[in-house]
């Protein structure tokens, strides 16, 4: 395939889009529309992103694991069991240097994810449960136990700030927008690349993809078809940690009781939406961060009188007829939901 | 299931008798029970509130630990059970928090007259003489903060990130401080929304109170109040991560619920629901509990680090403006 | 038979076991947690009337889950159905004062299983001509239908927005509906204080009609036919089509009915607080049941028995619920892989350990 498969082309043109538009909203007096600016306002473009990076990093979680062929609908656990990890490791480190207690948070926040995806693996892969019900055992066991263990008296002292990229930072609008962030949003874009290029030109990604289209003629070939997978619910375990810790640990400051409030599930669909693409969920997120993004606009610039729950069904319904226009059928790879056993083998 | 089953009722049989022993040794003490909203006793929010003033209530009173219990609501469908949980082990004082616990409250109110209630944020249309509902003048509260917002902006724009508007509370506080706010500059510019969630989300979404805050920040506003339990302290929390920006904090005094907020925490539009529920607490102890409404304190907290950053004319207007609408003679707009 | 209940039964004590373990850690008392627990799902008539509430609706959205799972598909959309459902009933229940009782409970029934119908049929019309993925669609429902149901009730806004509907004026600012007509309530068995109403008898009918449907019925095997392997189906000549958008109306309307059952028997009224949690516990009952109709009657059972003994868990020890929820992953992790409980009380495997029934079939979309 080409570098910028369908999905990706359409998500980036999207993202190039919306960034010229709020140039020309900024720097000509095209911002005088009131519309304009609710529609493409730097301050939209920012709660836009704000809103995606838990969303992609939730869904090149969930690709790590189904290009292997493991299912993976417990992002949500994964994701909250590494936020709570990343808020005790801050909270228990608070009289360190500041970016030391943070990067060594996000470290235990990537370990319990990782730990959390172990267990997906071992249930669906040693235990031979299946995967969706796995994913579910996963999600109200982190929701229960990181509830259950919450000390609400714990404070986080601090969080991450926006570190602005020399000279990049300074362009207009581009600038204030992608080059003036705090370090997981930059960690998490670097990452789209990375999966990106990891699945479709590296040997692991080749392998990946072929255990999870083919396990048969992949253990053929001599790949050990359920370390792979092992080792891609594990990574994808820490992507979801990841996105925990972005939560505590850059937007937020804090934790509580079921704060991932879902995202898990949105970010799933981001990934059906994009097709299994880092770019394709990439594209996804975005669409639904700005959808967010336009529905606080709209209540904040007061600018219609329509109930406000119809403008917050917004990113919803865009989403669905996203999916049903746009899209259309997408594939998973073959082998999903599988078990696989060695020939003659247990 | 059978081994497990005499097991447990053995156990069960045995912890009666116990409990029956310490009952009859105690009876004469007051025994408080509190019901919370959908959430947790050590939410640093309402709920936390009225449960410290229950606290407090049983050191000022001598009260015994073993009779002074909570039980957190899991589900809206449940208040009914929970409330019936205190009054079928015959607790004295039944605490239930948050506006939503209203219709339950008066309900097991009228069928227990010899129980007596405390209804937080529970306005009383008639009233019933075992029930006490406690509210605040939120408007008021919140118009204090309004003058104080407008007096600090320098842009000209303020933003207030909120809670719901489903839940009258938070849209006193609201409607006060937009008037509060005009009060001082008619030509300021407000941005104030509302979580756009149902009512489970509204007040524990801080990734969405963060979002908001810094998004009225890109839009102009440098005084932003966070009104709405965690979603609010969210918006808080934002804000003391931006330079030139100031925030103000809701319900009790955030300086202290809030530690991370104080590095913009000008001050916090408060209602006290702490010592109105144990001063409460102690009416019923000593029989002078009467039902009805009944009023908390409602106003603003300390400037702390912040007093010598806020102008004396500002500070002479806060307090002229607080005794105006203690007199009734500045009225916020909100309500009647 | 008995090895049948054997690894449910030794998976209950196990995961009661680690919850106990779990709390020890953690400075609780489990002995007198559990005893909370059973009290309040067992220790009294109150209590029994609370664990067999709480199992009505789980039963509903339960088989909702389970049907669509039959057919290969996921609905996790029994929240959003649900809501809608209570919705639907509430707008007819609250209405056309006067019908006598035969006609009003009735028709404000029906009303709710629409509701939750037209809702199931949504993604599975979308499913069918666009290619949309069901997950997707039910995820977004969901959060369409709790703004609906809020918009419905809304009390209006300061810039001159219009109140929902089914709003109450009386109730001021509270978003709620008024109370449903005595006419269309579901009544209580008992009477106060027992609020077990008589909407279990239409729950365990449900049970009953959706299991001779699946494994009796002509629609049934052509559900499960389409669950096991769409393209067979095809080739066999079964409309998978047809079939994919009825099994999701079929689900939408149980979810429904949870609803609305929920709705006319129990709160009377909609309010956004009485809101879907229930729809999501339905997924996990539907697996601890193991899709089965009867297995769904179990785990509704014992799942409405573990929410019904939380409070007075709670209120004898001092353990918050939380730990409810541990102790139901953990079941549910030991009855869907025996694999586990067989190593831990080394029991020997059999050979169907190994096929546990599959249920992930439409994940690529068909």
């Amino acid at each position: 395939m080409s570098f910028w498969s369908r999905t990706a082309r359409v998500a980036v043109s999207l993202v190039v889009l919306m960034l010229l538009m709020a140039i020309l909203v900024e720097l000509t007096p095209l911002g005088e529309n009131k519309w304009m600016r609710v529609f493409f306002g730097v301050s939209a473009l920012n709660f836009t992103l704000r809103a995606a990076i838990p969303l992609v990093l939730g869904a090149l979680s969930g690709i790590l694991c189904e290009r292997s062929g493991i299912i993976n609908i417990g992002i949500e656990g994964m994701m909250l069991a590494g936020a709570f990890a990343g808020f005790v490791a801050k909270s228990s480190t608070n009289d360190w240097p500041l970016y030391l207690s943070l990067v060594f948070s996000v470290i235990v926040s990537l370990g319990v994810g990782g730990l959390m995806g172990l267990l997906h693996g071992m249930l669906s892969i040693r235990f031979r449960m299946d995967q969706i019900i796995s994913g579910s055992v996963i999600i109200i066991l982190a929701a229960g136990l990181t509830s259950y263990l919450f000390d609400r008296d714990a404070i986080a002292d601090g969080k991450f700030t926006p570190i602005p990229i020399p000279l990049l930072s300074e362009i207009p609008v581009i600038g204030p927008v992608l080059f003036n962030n705090p370090p997981i949003t930059y960690l998490a874009l670097l990452l789209v690349l990375v999966v990106h290029i990891a699945i479709f030109y590296t040997r692991w990604g080749l392998r990946t993809r072929a255990v999870g289209e083919h396990p048969r003629a992949a253990d053929t070939e001599g790949i050990n078809v359920n370390l792979m997978r092992y080792l891609n619910t594990m990574l994808g375990g820490m992507l979801a940690g990841l996105a925990g810790a972005y939560l505590v640990l850059e937007a937020v400051g804090q934790f509580q009781e079921g704060m991932t409030a879902g995202r898990g599930f949105i970010s799933l669909a981001a990934m059906i939406f994009g097709n299994w693409t880092p770019f394709g969920a990439l594209g996804a997120a975005t669409l639904f961060g700005y959808t967010q993004a336009l529905q606080n606009e709209f209540l904040l610039a007061g600018v219609t009188t329509i109930p406000r729950q119809f403008v917050s069904m917004l990113p919803y319904v865009v989403t669905i007829i996203a999916v049903s226009g746009l899209v259309g059928r997408v594939r998973a790879p073959a082998a999903i939901g599988r078990p696989y056993d060695t020939e003659g083998g247990r | 299931m059978n081994p497990q089953k005499s097991w447990s009722s053995l156990i069960w049989l045995v912890s009666t008798f116990c409990l029956l022993a310490f009952t009859s040794l105690s009876a004469a003490t007051l025994k408080v029970g509190l019901v919370t909203d959908v959430g947790r006793v050590n939410d640093r929010s309402f709920n936390q509130s009225a449960w410290e003033g229950v606290q407090e209530a049983k050191k000022q009173l001598g009260l015994n630990d073993r009779h002074v219990k909570y039980i957190e609501t899991q589900d809206a469908k449940d208040y009914a059970d929970n409330l019936a949980q205190f009054i079928d082990a015959e607790y004295n004082v039944i605490v239930t928090v948050g506006f939503a616990l209203g219709d339950a409250t008066v309900k097991a109110a009228k069928e227990n007259p010899d129980t007596l209630f405390i209804g937080v944020d529970q306005f009383q249309g008639e009233a019933i003489p075992n029930l006490a509902g406690l509210i605040f003048h939120e408007d008021q509260s919140g118009f204090l903060a309004g003058v104080l917002a407008a007096g600090m902006s320098k842009s000209g724009t303020i933003a207030a990130v909120l809670g719901t508007d489903l839940i009258p509370p938070v849209v006193a506080f609201n409607e006060g401080y937009i008037s509060g706010a005009k009060s001082v500059n008619p030509k300021i510019k407000v941005l104030s929304t509302y979580h756009p969630g149902e009512l489970s989300q509204a007040f524990v979404d801080p990734e969405w109170g963060a979002a908001t805050a810094k998004q009225a920040i890109d839009q102009g506003a440098d005084v932003i109040f966070g009104a709405g339990g965690l979603t609010g302290n969210g918006a808080l929390q934002e804000v003391a991560t931006q330079s030139g920006v100031y925030c103000i904090g809701v319900d009790s005094d955030q300086w202290n619920t809030v530690p991370a907020a104080r590095p913009c925490l000008i001050s916090s539009a408060m209602k006290l629901i702490t010592p109105a529920v144990a001063d409460l607490i102690s009416k019923a102890q000593s029989g002078s509990f009467k039902g009805g409404n009944v009023f908390g304190a409602a106003g603003l907290a300390p400037f702390h680090d912040f007093e010598n950053d806020i102008p004396k004319p500002l500070k002479d207007l806060l307090v002229a403006t607080k005794a105006g609408l203690d007199s009734g003679i500045i009225k916020t707009g909100y309500g009647n | 038979m008995f090895r049948v209940l054997l690894i449910p039964v030794l998976a209950l004590v196990t995961s009661l076991a680690l919850g106990a373990l779990v709390m020890l850690l953690f400075g609780d008392d489990p002995i007198l947690a559990y005893q909370g627990l059973f009290q309040g799902a067992f220790g009294s008539g109150r209590a029994w009337s609370s664990t067999i509430r709480k199992m009505i609706p789980l039963i509903l959205t339960g088989l909702s889950v389970a049907v669509a799972f039959k057919a290969g598909l996921f609905n996790i959309g029994a929240s959003g159905q649900f809501v809608m459902g209570s919705v639907f009933s509430v707008a007819v229940g609250i209405h056309f004062e006067g019908l006598p009782m035969y006609i009003h409970l009735p028709m404000a029934i029906l009303a709710g299983m629409l509701g939750g119908m037209i809702w199931g049929a949504i993604p599975g019309f979308l499913k069918v001509t666009t290619g949309a993925h069901e997950v997707i669609v039910t995820i977004m429902l969901n959060y369409v239908a709790a703004l609906f149901g809020g918009w419905t009730v809304y009390a209006g806004g300061t810039q001159g927005q219009t109140p929902g509907p089914l709003w109450d004026p009386t109730a001021r600012a509270i978003s709620e509906t008024p109370d449903v007509l005595h006419s269309a309530q579901i009544p209580w068995i008992f009477g106060p204080p027992y609020r077990v109403h008589f909407g279990v008898f239409l729950a365990l009918l449900a049970v009953l009609i959706i299991w001779w449907l699946i494994y009796k019925t002509t629609v049934g095997f052509e559900i499960r036919t389409v669950g096991q392997n769409p393209k067979a189906a095809r080739y066999a000549g079964i409309r998978v089509e047809k079939t994919v958008v009825l099994t999701m109306a079929i689900a939408g309307g149980l979810a429904g009915l949870a609803g609305t059952i929920e709705t006319l028997g129990l709160n009377h009224k909609f309010a956004p607080e009485f809101g879907g949690q229930v729809g999501f516990d339905g997924i996990t009952v539907a697996l601890l049941g193991q899709t089965h109709p009867v297995g769904v009657v179990f785990a509704s059972f014992l799942f409405g028995a573990l929410d019904a003994g939380a409070a007075k868990m709670q209120f004898e020890s001092g353990v918050a619920a939380d730990i409810i929820q541990v102790i139901q992953a953990l079941v549910l992790a030991f009855v869907a892989a025996p694999l586990i409980i067989k190593a831990l009380f080394r029991l020997r495997s059999t050979q169907d350990d190994r096929h546990s029934a599959s249920l992930n079939t439409s994940w690529g979309g068909s």
